[in-house]
Parts: C-alpha cells; structure tokens; sequence
C-alpha cells in the first residue's frame, strides 16, 4: 500500500437534489449485471424458435407461413419480455441488501428515488435492447422467408402473364412483414414496463424473491381478467357490498392488461389506428408511474 | 462542530403481527470530534450496526437525533462527507474493481478524468494496483474489504463509518487495514470503527463507548477507561542484575510492591507477521 497526497485536497462536490448522471450510472450499472449474469442467452432460443420453425410450416401456403411464424414470433417476444421483466426485476432489491450493497449506495449522498428510478431505467434498458434484438432476429427470419417464397413463386409463374406475377408476389410483399407490425412490438415494450414497475413496487414490501416473483404472475392473470371485474362492480345490482368493494378494489389495482393485447390484431392484419395506439401506450404510462410513485413511497420508509 | 452528535437517541423494532417490540437503543447520547477514531463496542445485539445505521440515515431513529458535522443525518446532503465500509461487503462480484470505484465515484458526481485518477490513487493506496482488472468474485475476503474501504473514501470523507473492517481477514490483510484506518487518522479524518477485536480497537482508537442491550453503559478516553490507577508500569533496557537488585531495595524499603516482573514479549500478531512475510 502506498501513500497518495492528493487524495483529501479538494473539496467534495456540492449535492444536487436530482442527477441524470447518478440515475444514467446506477441503470448502466444493473444493465452490466444483467448482460454478464448472460440473460441475453435467451436470445438463442428464440432464435432457434424462430428459425427452426420453418421445417413444420413448409407445407402451408406463404400467406398461413407467414402468420404463422409472426404470430409465434411476436408471442415469443411478448412472453419473453414479460419473463425478463418479472424475473430480472423480481431480483434487484434482494440482491442489493442481500449483498449489502444497497447500504454502501445509500450511504453515499444518492436519494433513494434515484437508486429506485435506476434500477428501474436499467430494466427498461434491458428490455429494450432485448426487443430490438428479437426484432432484429423476426425481420431476418421473415426477410428469408419471403425471398424464398418470391424466388418459388417466380419460378412458378414463371410462364405466367406478367399482371399475375406481380399480383402473386404482392400478396406476399403484404402478408411479409409491415410497418404495422412495429405498434405491435412497441406496445410489448410497454405491457413490459407496466410489470416492471409492478414487481419493483412488490419487491419494496416482500420478503423474498420467490414472493415478488408469484405475486407478480398472480398480478398478470388477475390483470387480464379486471375488466370482467370493474363491468360487475360497475353495474349496479350485480353483487353484494362485499364482493362489490373486492370487485373495485381489483379494478383500482391492477391493470387492465387485455387493452394491451393489440397484438393479436395486428398480426390478424388489423390496422391499428394512431389514436389507440397512443391513448394504449400513454395508459401503460400511468400504469408506470403510479407503480413507481407507489414504490418509492414504500421504498423511502423501508427499514434496511 | 462535532464529526458526529447523537442526542437521546433511540431505536424500537415493532414485530409483525405481534405485540412485542425489539428497542435496539435506548437513549443513547455521544459525540465523535473531528479527527478522532472512536471505537463502538459491544456483544452481538448490542446495538452497534442500528447506531450506525442511524448515523448513515439508513434507518430512521424512534427518538432523539443524529447530526454528521452539524447536519441532520436524515438529510441526504449529510452524506456528502461519510464513506461508510459495511460489515463483509460483497458489492458487485461481476465488477472488476476499477469498475467498482468507477461506478461509486460516478454516484457521488465524479466523472471524467478526475474520476479515474482517483480510482487509480485508491487503488494504490489500498494495494490493488495489480488486482484492478480481475472481477471481484475472484477477489479473497482481505480484498474485498480493501476494495470496500477504496470506494469509501472515492468522496474525499471527513468522516469514515467502518463496521466490523477486519472481521474474517487474515493477520496479514487485518495489519494492511489497521495501517490503513492510522494513516486516515493522520490526515485528519475522523472514524467511527466498530470491531469485536477489542486488541486491535485498542490500538487505534481514541475514545471507546461499550454498548450492552442497547444501552451506552462506559465511555471516554480509552487511556483513562482502562488504566490502573494505582500501578505503574516500567520497561527497562540493559538492566544489569546489580541494578535490578537496586530497585528491588529501594522498593522493599517503602510501601510499593512488584506485582509482575518479566521479560516484555512482542505480540503473537507481530511474530505471525514476521514469520509468514515474504523475505526481503
């Protein structure tokens, strides 16, 4: 060990209420966890989903391939950010006590809202860049698959009038893939910080991983059931004051997770229209924020 | 101004779902001037890590209050000055440790240049210049904790909180820290160091308060709280036994008596060090 002489000369920065930087440095931070933990190995099998796929549906005309692998592909992805975000959140908070590192972070002049709202920006990093690469790997593998349909339909028609060939390969120009298909992927991107933020609130009160992450996957099943719950509990009549107050109370707490399934329209071809589009994503917003809000509530009173 | 000002503080853990309570501390008042190492001592449950964590502002006292150099310790501007050493650190074990002091000091508004010729200082400092790339899930326990007290003090601290910072080193790595936590004294920077080796507590410290189920039951100067009034102590080099036998007349003809009369020995740590040290 050697002696520094410079180590105690200046004076310590003043603190700042709210700094960009520190969040930026605590989300990077749980980025870097999560990519050397090799989350992104997930990637592989849905690569081998996606690609391995193609076997089975040769015998399919283009149009059903296509949906096929777009309704598999936009599936897969909808599920595997559901799991990433449940599973990687579900571990942030009791690895940092557990660790003691949330001590060591906390000690040091970093608001607890900040070391929430990083931890939570890291998820959302992670789910981003894992979406992108699961897009990257859907237009490739459609990509392939629809110059190869061309390139069969063109030997096919080959002896066809011109106006027909052209026909046949616009058909499978439009059942490949499309820009409305990227609503679809931005509203998983969504749904995927609706439980983020959710699991982040229940890891501030639970006790231990397997808690968060059980509450979590109740919380998605009563999510796609809420709107059954708040139609009784919002006509008169149709039950008793007990179950209207548990009704009300799920309709108030959870999310109503089926206005997020555009999905399923999308690949059915449905065009989904730009005022949806944003009223859905702004409602997933405030889903967010209220979860975080109520998170840091919990989280600054917390006993550590 | 003191480093550290506890007043009438206390601290009760309620139990879910039951009606009792835990009191952690009760009314505990002290003071840490500046530039002092103070040691807080006491058995497991005694309320050391709870005091600590007050200070820290990571808990929240049921009464009384704390100040870190005369600001609220609940207030996150009073962290500004602290580094703070937990109890066997794990930190981030996919990190390697430049990253780790990178990543502290970028928490505490450091960037830049500035930031990595402070990491670089630290490491020096603490002798992981050659252990800055490895990840710290390959680092040993002494490591661990050198890299912990590094990233303690990445915020120019006039105040270092260390709990337990030698437990589970080996005397090679506990000598390296002990340095260590003398040298900051040196330069001035106030610590409160809590240790269950009450040998090493009391080289270092200053002043010592023992707590014992939450309660500060001694305090103050550690040369006064454990010196024999009545007793003195003499070292003698090159004595001859004429001279020795001197004393021991001089002593028969008044009222003192030898109580103990030996050959000083060095310490057991001192002769494991000078036997496993690497040979010069």
């Amino acid at each position: 060990m050697t002696p520094t002489s410079t180590l105690y000369a200046d004076a310590p920065a003043r603190h700042v209420f709210f700094s960009p930087a520190r969040i930026w440095a605590i989300a990077t931070n749980t980025l870097l966890d999560l990519i050397r933990q090799k989350v992104f190995y997930f990637l592989l099998i849905f690569a081998v989903l996606a690609i391995g796929i193609s076997p089975f549906i040769n015998q399919f005309n283009f149009q059903d391939q296509f949906q096929f692998l777009k309704d598999m592909c936009l599936g897969a992805m909808s599920i595997f950010t559901w799991l990433l975000s449940v599973l990687a959140t579900a571990m942030l908070l009791p690895k940092d006590i557990e660790d003691r590192t949330l001590y060591t972070i906390l000690a040091k002049p970093v608001p607890r809202f900040e070391y929430l709202l990083g931890k939570f920006l890291g998820i959302m990093l992670l789910l981003f860049i894992s979406l992108l690469l699961m897009s990257v790997i859907f237009v490739i593998t459609l990509y392939g698959r629809e110059q190869f349909a061309l390139a069969d339909t063109m030997r096919y028609y080959a002896n066809a009038p011109a106006d027909v060939l052209q026909a046949q390969l616009k058909s499978i120009h439009d059942a490949s893939f499309t820009i409305s298909l990227i609503p679809g992927i931005l509203i998983i991107f969504v749904k995927g910080s609706i439980f983020a933020s959710l699991t982040l609130l229940i890891s501030t009160f639970a006790s231990s991983m397997i808690f968060t992450i059980m509450v979590s996957v109740a919380c998605n099943f009563i999510g796609h059931l809420q709107a059954i719950a708040r139609d009784v509990w919002l006509s008169p009549g149709t039950a008793g004051p007990l179950a209207r107050s548990f009704l009300a109370l799920v309709a108030l707490v959870f999310p109503d997770l089926q206005l997020f399934n555009l999905v399923d329209d999308i690949v059915a071809g449905n065009t989904i229209s730009l005022i949806l589009f944003t009223k859905t994503a702004a409602l997933g917003a405030l889903y967010t924020c209220i979860y975080l809000l109520l998170a840091y509530f919990i989280f600054a009173a917390k006993e550590l | 101004m003191s480093a550290i000002s506890i007043k009438n503080l206390s601290k009760v853990f309620p139990i879910p779902f039951r009606r009792e309570r835990i009191v952690a501390v009760r009314n505990l008042s002290l003071e840490v001037q500046p530039g002092q190492v103070y040691g807080l001592l006491g058995p497991n449950g005694s309320g050391k890590s709870t005091t600590m964590k007050i200070v820290l502002g990571l808990v929240t006292p049921s009464a009384g209050s704390t100040q870190i150099f005369g600001r609220d310790s609940r207030m996150v501007e009073s962290r500004e000055e602290v580094g703070f050493l937990p109890e066997n650190p794990y930190f981030y074990k996919f990190l390697t440790g430049q990253e780790t002091l990178h990543f502290f000091g970028k928490i505490c508004g450091l960037h830049g240049a500035k930031l990595r010729d402070r990491a670089s200082e630290l490491l020096a400092l603490v002798g992981l210049e050659n252990a800055r790339d490895r990840r710290l899930s390959g680092y040993s326990k002494g490591m661990l904790q050198r890299i912990g007290l590094a990233q303690a003090l990445i915020l120019q601290p006039r105040l270092l909180v260390l709990d337990e910072p030698t437990a589970g080193v080996d005397p090679a790595g506990s000598r390296q820290i002990r340095d260590l936590i003398v040298d900051f004294k040196n330069r001035g920077i106030t610590v409160l160091f809590c240790s269950h080796l009450l040998g090493q507590v009391q080289q270092i410290c200053d002043r010592v308060g023992i707590l014992h189920e939450g309660v500060l039951v001694r305090e103050g100067r550690l040369d006064e709280l454990i010196s024999i009034d009545n007793q003195t102590e003499l070292t003698l080099e090159n004595a001859t036994p004429e001279v020795l036998a001197q004393i021991h007349s001089l002593l028969a003809s008044s009222n003192a008596r030898i109580i103990k009369e030996r050959q000083p020995q060095s310490t057991l740590e001192d002769y494991f060090l000078d036997v496993t040290s690497p040979k010069k």
